[in-house]
Order: C-alpha cells, then structure tokens, then sequence
C-alpha cells in the first residue's frame, strides 16, 4: 500500500537533490567556463563564454572530441579538389532529414588519388540554417567524405547568403579533421586501412580463384577433347 | 459625476457590441462583439452596487456562454470564420416587429412610473442577504437545482462513457 | 478628482510591484530550473551601467532587463492571413484579467488605510469576482490561437478552453469550503479569520483535514489554470511548436509571458488568501506594514513549488488531463464539501475529544476515497495487440 502521490513525491526529492548537490559539488555541473587562461586544463564539456575582460575565447573547434555541430567535406593530402572523397553519389542528400544538402555532379570524371576515375561534387551546398546536425549523412556515406565539423561561430548578418555553407568552404583536410575529433578519425582511418586491405585480399583471392578456375577449366577443356578424341570410335 | 461618465461609457459600449455582434459576418468576431456586450453589461450592474449578478453575469454569460458559442463555431463552421454567406432571412421585416414590440414592452414598467416618483427607498442588494434568502425561504428550491444539476453531470458522464463492453469483447479501434 | 486620486493610490502600487516581482521571477524560475539540471543558469548579465566602473554580475540578475530590451525591440511580425486585429487584441486581453484580478487580494499597504471606498478586496463578492476574471484568460489564449490562422496556434487555443473550462470546477469547489467555514465572499474576512491562532499558523484552513484536501486540490487546478506543468498542454513545446503564441513575437509575446506570471501570482495570492492565512505572520503587532511582505513571501513560496514542479514531472497527456479533472479532482472536491459541513457542525460542540475525532475520520474518509479514485482511475494496461504491422 504506497501512499497516493508518493511517486510525485520521490521525484521532487531527486530534483531537490540535484539543486541543492549543484551548489556543492562543482563536478555534477554539465557545463562550465571555456575562457581559456594558460595554464587550464581542457575542461571536460562545452561551456560558456568569456565572463571578464582580457579572457580569450578558446580555438573553437577544438572544445571537444565528441562535439559536433555541421557536416563538413573531407579531402586527402594535397590539394583540395585533387584529393576529395566525395563521389557527388547523392546518397546524404536523399537520406538528410531536413533536406539541407544541394549536389549537383560533375560532368566529367576525374582521377583522385590513385583510384580510379569518379564522379565530383561541381556544387555541394549545405543550409545550415536548415541543418539539423543529426550526422545521418555521416552514417550513410559509403567514402568517408562528410563528417561533423565542431566550429559553432557561425553567426552572420547575412540571414540567407552567410547561413549557406558552399562546397569550399566546407572542404577540410583529413588533418584537420585529426586535430579537432582525434580519436574518432583515428578510428575511421585505421576501419578504412581494414576495409582497403580486406578489399585488396579480396580482390587478389578473387584473382587467384579465377585463375584457378581458368586452370581447371583448361584441364577440363583438354580432358573433354581428350575424351571426345576417344569419342568416335 | 463620475457614475454618470461610466454610465455613459458603458451603455455606448454595450449597444456598440451588441450591434457588432449582429452585424457582422464573421462568426467569431460577432461572438467576441456579444461578450464586450455582457461585459458591458455586467459592468452597469456594479454601477447598480449590485456587484453578485454583475460577477455572475460574467461568470456564466461570458464564461460559460461564449465559450459554448465558440465551441459550437468550431465544431460546425469552419473554423476560420470568414464566411461571407447572406444570414439576413427572408423574413426580417417580422423580425424587425417583434423587436421593436419587445422593446416596448420592456419600457412600459418606466412610463407606466413617469414621473419618477422622489424618494426612490434604494434597495441594499448584498451578497450576504442573497444568500440568506436562498437558504432559509427558498432552501428547497435550491436544493431542487442542485439535485438536478448532479443529475445532469451523472447524465453526461454515463452519455460520455460511451458503450459498456461485455466480457471478452474487444474495444473498437 | 479625489477618488480619482484615491484610485491612483491603490491600484499604481500593483501595477510597479508585480510586473517588478515578474522580472525576479524568470530570472528565478531560469536558475533553479537550471540548478534541477545541473546546469548554472544566466550568470553573466550584471547590473547594468556598471560596465566601466567595475563588474557585477550579482548571479546574472541583470537578465530580465537585458531580455526585456531585447523583446522590446524585435520585429513585430503579424502572419499574412492573420487576423490582425484579434492577433493585436489577444495578448491585450491576456493581461487585462490577470492584473485586474490583483486588485481582490487583500494586500494591505500602509497607506491604503483611507482609501476603503476604492478597495476592490473589501467587496462582498471579492472571491466569485476573481473566479469570473480569471475565466476571462481562456479567452485571451482562443483568441490567440484563432487569429494566428496556424493550425498549431488552433490546436493550442482549443486545448486550452477544454483545460481551463475543465479545471475551472475544481478551483471553484475547493475554494466552497473555505467561504462555508468563513462564511463570507469578503477576501480581507476570509484573511482575517485565519489571523491569532497557536503559533499563528493555528487558524490557518491548510492545517485541517478538509482544508488540506482543498488546498491540494486548488493547487493541482490553479496549475491546470495559468498553464503551468505539468498541465502546459495549451503551449506544448514539442507537439505543438509554442501552441497559442506560436505565431508571436517581440513584444506582444512579452505581454503574454507577462500575463501568464502575473496570473500566477494572482492565483498564488488567492491560495494564500484561503488557505495560508494572508498575511499573518509574526512581527505584525510591532510593524503592521510587514503583512504585505509576509502575503508577497507566502506567494513566493507557492511559485517556487511551482517551479519545483515543473522542473521535476512529464507533461500530461490529454486524455489523462481531462480524466484527472473529471474524474478524480471533481468527486473529491464534492466529497470535500460534504465533509466539511459534517466537520463544521462536530466541531461547533467545542470539545476537544469530538474535534480530534473529525479530524481523524475526515482525513481518513479524504484519503480513502482519493486512494479510490486513483484506483478506479487507473488505465488498464495491456499488451498492445498489433493486427495489421505484420
């Protein structure tokens, strides 16, 4: 038999708990100050801005590994557009939400980085007005081309023009990518060494297989001409 | 002095909604019109120091009247309201009539009285005597209404309930 | 022009303070539902023009200042379909009621003294007077929702009469009990009745069984009144964008955000009113004046638990508000008058064994049949049959 209204009760008490522990326990606090002073360690979560004067705001894409704010476009080493990933597939912009993403692909197609000749991304826009940053377009990318940026001072005067996000100003190197999200990009670059190897072995077994078969065929070719030599006795 | 300017006040803005409120097309508005109306109206009450009915008349003309008008606009009309369909029926010179004799009728008691007589005993309307009157003459009365009230909110619960499924029997989705 | 002075001296004083307390309270109800989220709330805005005379930021108490600049200068945007002269009168007509009705609590300033003719809380009819205005709101919030010609403002707009027509009758009957035991409408009676019990607060309605009941009651439905949560489904934020205010901006949304806190302290003043003695409180004897400060504490008080609330339960869903108000809030507050007239009568014998005796069957009688209630009232759950999500 619990007393009518107890649940209500129970969760007031909680509340109550986080109020008051809030006060005393700097550690339950989900955000805090990133005016960065030397000598500070980074903090753990997002925060504020500078509260006084002679404070600086910190580099901003670097406030945390698992912030994310937009989608951005990755490119490899070298030049931008000799080294881009993106194949202009489409695939984030059927899949986007919000429907934020405008491609239009490329007449031609180009060689990029040793692999064979694609398709590229002529315009890739992206309304960040729109954006909802729910990184579904991360997710279905079959290149690794589009990952969360963390850079937030986006502010603009221009409501419509500044808000729309073009192909190169949403064109990043790999390094940056490395140096705003480490573990992450570690990560997605050690899975597309796996999945390139896995590939490769793939490809050289098929290979093998193949001329495996060829052999055999070969031998079967010859048995058969063999037999039908025998054939019409 | 400052009665007579309120008064003045009042009474325009009572026959200013109350034209409104039959003049316009727009259902909405002309609902809206008819509560400036019982406004209006509940403030020449408490000109009257009869502040019970002038709170009442608030209470369930405006609360409880206009809410149901506006619940039955958005229940049948449809529900923007701009409706330009003629509402004046064929037979409004009758209509004019009747309207015309009741209002006589509602004067006659005043003319009848005219001249006012001089010493008019002003009555003290006070909530506290409206509620002894209701409990020690006309107790029954208002228990009768009481009793009829429960019966109608026990009515619409059971009307509301809907179909009392059997054993087994599955709800209709 | 004396009356019209006289006038002047009661009404101005409510018309500074409470939009004042207004500004304190979001700044209030911004920090501690911060706090209940471990976060830290608005700290930066300072008191203003102390830029370039060193800082203080004083906890952020700048805020509602700096917010109230801010929606003073926003566009004004009207929707091109809207009606606009209802979207202009709608956020008029929600703060109209709520500071009219500011006038029936009985706050007694130290200067009102000579102004009895003027004093709206002195009316016979001050209690039904504050039920009829406060209605008035409900038509603010249609309004609104109508002239926005947006279906989320309508949607908004027709949840809120439901809401507020529905809770209305609770409010109402939990406040019967207290004019029964007064037995006047007056609001400065029903105040002074409850003044120079033991301890001061022995006279208070909120220590009986009956009072209690009424008192939770009130609450629950003075919540459902002035939109509060869990009750907030007029201008549910995920379902409904922003309900009836979706399609305001600038400083008309601040007139509704106005009238909406100030309905809440008028309520909050009415439950003080009935149920938490005025403003009785200690130190009346030697400063009279302190009756208002202790009235003004008692709301605070009120607002916090409201705040408290709202940071801690879900939203309602429909279904389950208006079975609440129906089912649950209504027999109780009938059953609670009933019982309170018993209890009357008992206790008029002026014997201690017969007063605790009440007492204890009252209580006992309301919490049984509130246990009862919530049984019958409760949803009979099973496992969803799917038929056709093969």
């Amino acid at each position: 038999m619990s007393l009518l209204g107890g649940g209500i009760l129970k969760g007031m008490a909680v509340t109550l708990r986080n109020f008051v522990g809030s006060y005393f326990d700097r550690d339950r606090l989900t955000t805090n100050d990133y005016a960065w002073r030397a000598g500070d360690s980074l903090p753990q979560h997002a925060g504020e801005y500078p509260k006084e004067e002679g404070e600086q705001l910190r580099d901003t894409t670097t406030v945390n590994n698992y912030s994310r704010n937009f989608p951005m476009l990755l490119h490899d080493e070298g030049e931008p557009m000799d080294s881009i990933r993106c194949v202009a597939c489409q695939i984030c912009e059927r899949e986007c939400p919000p429907q934020c993403i405008y491609i239009e692909k490329s007449e031609d197609k180009k060689e990029r980085g040793g692999n064979k000749a694609q398709f590229y991304p002529a315009k890739f826009d992206i309304d960040v007005s729109v954006c909802m940053s729910c990184q579904i377009c991360v997710e279905v990318c079959p290149f690794d081309a589009i990952v969360m940026n963390s850079q937030f001072e986006l502010s603009t005067p221009d409501r419509f023009g500044g808000l729309l996000l073009r192909r190169d100003d949403l064109l990043k190197s790999n390094g940056y990518y490395h140096k705003i999200h480490p573990e992450e990009a570690a990560a997605r670059d050690q899975r597309m060494a796996e999945e390139k190897a896995a590939k490769e072995a793939k490809k050289k077994a098929a290979a093998e297989a193949a001329k495996k078969k060829a052999e055999e065929n070969a031998k079967a070719e010859a048995e058969a001409g063999n037999e039908k030599q025998e054939d019409p006795q | 002095m400052t009665e007579q300017i309120a008064f003045w006040i009042l009474s325009a803005v009572a026959v200013l909604g109350a034209l409104v409120a039959v003049r316009k097309r727009n259902l909405v508005h002309g609902v809206f019109a008819l509560m400036l109306f019982f406004a209006a109206l509940s403030g020449l009450f408490l000109l009257l120091l009869a502040e019970f009915i002038a709170a009442v008349q608030i209470l369930v003309y405006i609360g409880a009247v206009g809410i149901l008008l506006l619940f039955a606009i958005m229940l049948t009309e449809r529900v923007t309201g701009d409706d330009d369909r003629r509402i004046t029926s064929r037979g409004w010179f009758c209509g004019v009539v009747v309207a015309v004799a009741v209002f006589f009728v509602l004067l006659l008691p005043p003319i009848q009285q005219w001249p006012a007589p001089e010493t008019v005993p002003t009555p003290e309307p006070s909530v506290e005597k409206l509620g002894q009157r209701l409990m020690n003459p006309y107790v029954v009365t208002l228990e009768v209404l009481a009793l009829l009230l429960t019966a109608a909110l026990i009515g619409a619960v059971t009307a509301a309930q809907g179909k009392r499924l059997a054993k087994g029997e599955e709800p209709p989705e | 022009m004396s009356l019209v002075l006289d006038i002047l001296i009661a009404t101005v004083p409510l018309l500074v303070i409470f939009p004042t307390l207004f500004a304190f309270t979001t700044w209030l109800e911004r920090k501690a539902l911060a706090r209940i989220q471990n976060r830290v709330g608005p700290d930066k805005v300072g008191v203003p023009l102390t830029r370039y005379g060193g800082r203080f930021s004083l906890f952020g108490l700048g805020q509602p200042m700096a917010d109230g600049i801010k929606m003073l200068f926003k566009e004004n945007i009207v929707p091109r379909d809207a009606d606009r002269l209802f979207h202009l009168l709608a956020p008029i007509l929600a703060l109209i009621p709520a500071m009219l009705v500011l006038c029936f609590l009985p706050l007694e300033f130290p200067w009102t003294d000579s102004l009895k003719p003027v004093q709206a809380f002195l009316l016979d009819g001050a209690v039904i007077f504050f039920f009829a205005i406060t209605g008035l709101n409900t038509l603010a919030v249609f309004m609104a929702g109508w002239a926005s010609r947006n279906k989320y403002s309508l949607l908004g707009g027709m949840r809120a009469i439901a809401q507020m027509v529905s809770y209305e009758i609770p409010l109402v009957l939990s406040a019967v009990v207290v004019v029964m035991m007064v037995g006047d409408l007056n609001a400065k009676e029903i105040a002074d009745f409850q003044t120079g019990g033991k301890w001061i607060v022995g006279n208070w309605f909120l220590f009986t069984p009956w009072g209690l009941a009424a008192f939770v009651i009130f609450f629950i439905a003075s919540l459902a009144e002035t939109n509060r949560s869990p009750f907030d489904l007029p201008e549910a934020e995920s379902e409904l964008v922003a309900g009836y205010f979706t399609e305001y901006s600038g400083f008309k949304f601040a007139l509704f955000f106005l009238g909406e806190y100030i309905a809440m302290f008028a309520i909050s003043g009415l439950a003080v009113t009935l149920f938490l003695g005025g403003g009785a409180g200690p130190g009346l004897d030697a400063a009279p004046w302190l009756s208002v400060v202790w009235f003004i504490a008692k709301i605070f008080v009120l607002i916090g638990v409201m705040i408290w609330l709202r940071g801690t339960l879900p939203r309602l869903r429909v279904d389950q508000l208006m079975g609440f108000a129906w089912k649950f809030l209504l027999p109780l507050s009938i059953l609670n008058i009933l019982v309170a007239g018993f209890a009357w009568h008992a206790t008029q014998q002026d014997s201690k064994t017969i007063t605790v005796v009440t007492w204890v069957i009252s209580l006992a009688v309301l919490y049984m049949t509130a246990k009862g209630l919530n049984q019958l009232n409760r949803a009979k759950v099973r496992p969803r049959n799917y038929r056709y999500a093969e």
